[in-house]
C-alpha cells in the first residue's frame, strides 16, 4: 500500500514539475509539440493523478484504523472486542465474517449504486462536525437512515445458515419479510445487540492474538 | 513572472492552480488522517478543477480571438 502511495506521489511530483516548467517558460507552448505537451501536462496528467489519488484516499478511508482515528469512535472500536457471541459487530469482527481491516466500512457501506461514495460523503459530514461543530456523545450517535437488511444480505443471502435457519423458517412469512427489508435483521428479539455502548463498561473483552 | 500576453498569463495562472492542487493532493496522500481526506477532496480537488477549467477556457478563447 505504501508502495502504491509512493508511485502516485512520484507521478504527481513529475506532473507538477512539468507544469512548473510550462508556467516558467510559456513560450514553449508556441510550437505544436509544446501545445501537445501542455495539453498532456495540464489536462491529462492532473486528471489521471487526481483519479489515482482519489482511489487511494477512498481505499484508505475504508480502513478500520481510519474510522477509529476519531476520538468519538473509540467506544465503537472497543465494542468490536466484546467477548459475547450475541454481540453482532464483535462476533463479525472477531470471527472475520467481515475483513478486520475494513470492519466498519463492510457493515456501514451501502451495497447499492454509488453506495460507497454516498457513505463517504456522510463521512465528510462527520469530519466537518468533528472539527467545526459539536460532535454528539458516542452513545447519542444515530444512523442517518434505518439500517437496511441489504447490507446484511450482501453476504448472508444464499448462505445455508440464513436460508435454512430454524427461526428464519419458523413462520413462512419471515424469510420474505427479511429479504424485502420489512422485518429488520436487528429488530428486537432477533440480532438486536449491536454496539451497545451503554453496557460497554461492564463487558468482558476478548484479547486479540497478535 | 507572469507573461504580458493575456492568453499565456491565463495558462500560467491555470498552471499555478493545478500545481498547487497537485502539491496539496501529494501532501494529503502522505498524511493519512481523516482531515487529509477532506483537504484532498475539498481544496486539492477544487484547485485542480479551477486550474483545468481555466486552461481549457484559455484554449477555447485563443482559437476564437487569436492575438
Amino acid at each position: 500500500m505504501l508502495h502504491a502511495t509512493t508511485l502516485i506521489v512520484s507521478l504527481i511530483v513529475f506532473s507538477a514539475a512539468v507544469i512548473a516548467v510550462l508556467v516558467a517558460r510559456p513560450a514553449i507552448t508556441a510550437t505544436r509539440g509544446g501545445k501537445i505537451l501542455a495539453f498532456v501536462a495540464m489536462f491529462c496528467l492532473p486528471i489521471f493523478c487526481g483519479l489515482l489519488g482519489f482511489s487511494r484516499e477512498m481505499g484508505r478511508a475504508k480502513t478500520t484504523g481510519f474510522c477509529l482515528s476519531c476520538h468519538t469512535m473509540e467506544a465503537y472500536g472497543k465494542s468490536l472486542l466484546v467477548d459475547d457471541p450475541t454481540h453482532i459487530p464483535a462476533s463479525h469482527f472477531q470471527n472475520h465474517r467481515v475483513p478486520s481491516d475494513e470492519a466498519c466500512y463492510s457493515c456501514h457501506t451501502q451495497y447499492a449504486m454509488f453506495g460507497g461514495l454516498r457513505v463517504k460523503l456522510w463521512g465528510l459530514k462527520h469530519v466537518a462536525i468533528y472539527y467545526f461543530g459539536t460532535p454528539p456523545a458516542p452513545e447519542n450517535i444515530k444512523l442517518y437512515e434505518p439500517y437496511n437488511n441489504r447490507e446484511c444480505l450482501h453476504c448472508h443471502l444464499g448462505a445455508r445458515s440464513f436460508e435454512e435457519g430454524a427461526v428464519h423458517n419458523a413462520d413462512p412469512g419471515t424469510l420474505p419479510a427479511i429479504k424485502s427489508n420489512q422485518l429488520s435483521c436487528i429488530s428486537s428479539g432477533c440480532h438486536e445487540i449491536t454496539h451497545d455502548l451503554a453496557h460497554l463498561k461492564d463487558a468482558k473483552f476478548w484479547k486479540e492474538a497478535k | 513572472m507572469l507573461s504580458t500576453n493575456r492568453f499565456e498569463r491565463r495558462r500560467q495562472v491555470a498552471g499555478v492552480c493545478v500545481v498547487l492542487g497537485l502539491v496539496i493532493e501529494a501532501l494529503c496522500l502522505l498524511w493519512a488522517t481523516p482531515i487529509a481526506f477532506v483537504v484532498f477532496v475539498a481544496i486539492g480537488g477544487s484547485l485542480m478543477f479551477v486550474g483545468i477549467v481555466l486552461y481549457l477556457f484559455s484554449l477555447v478563447n485563443t482559437v476564437v480571438s487569436p492575438e
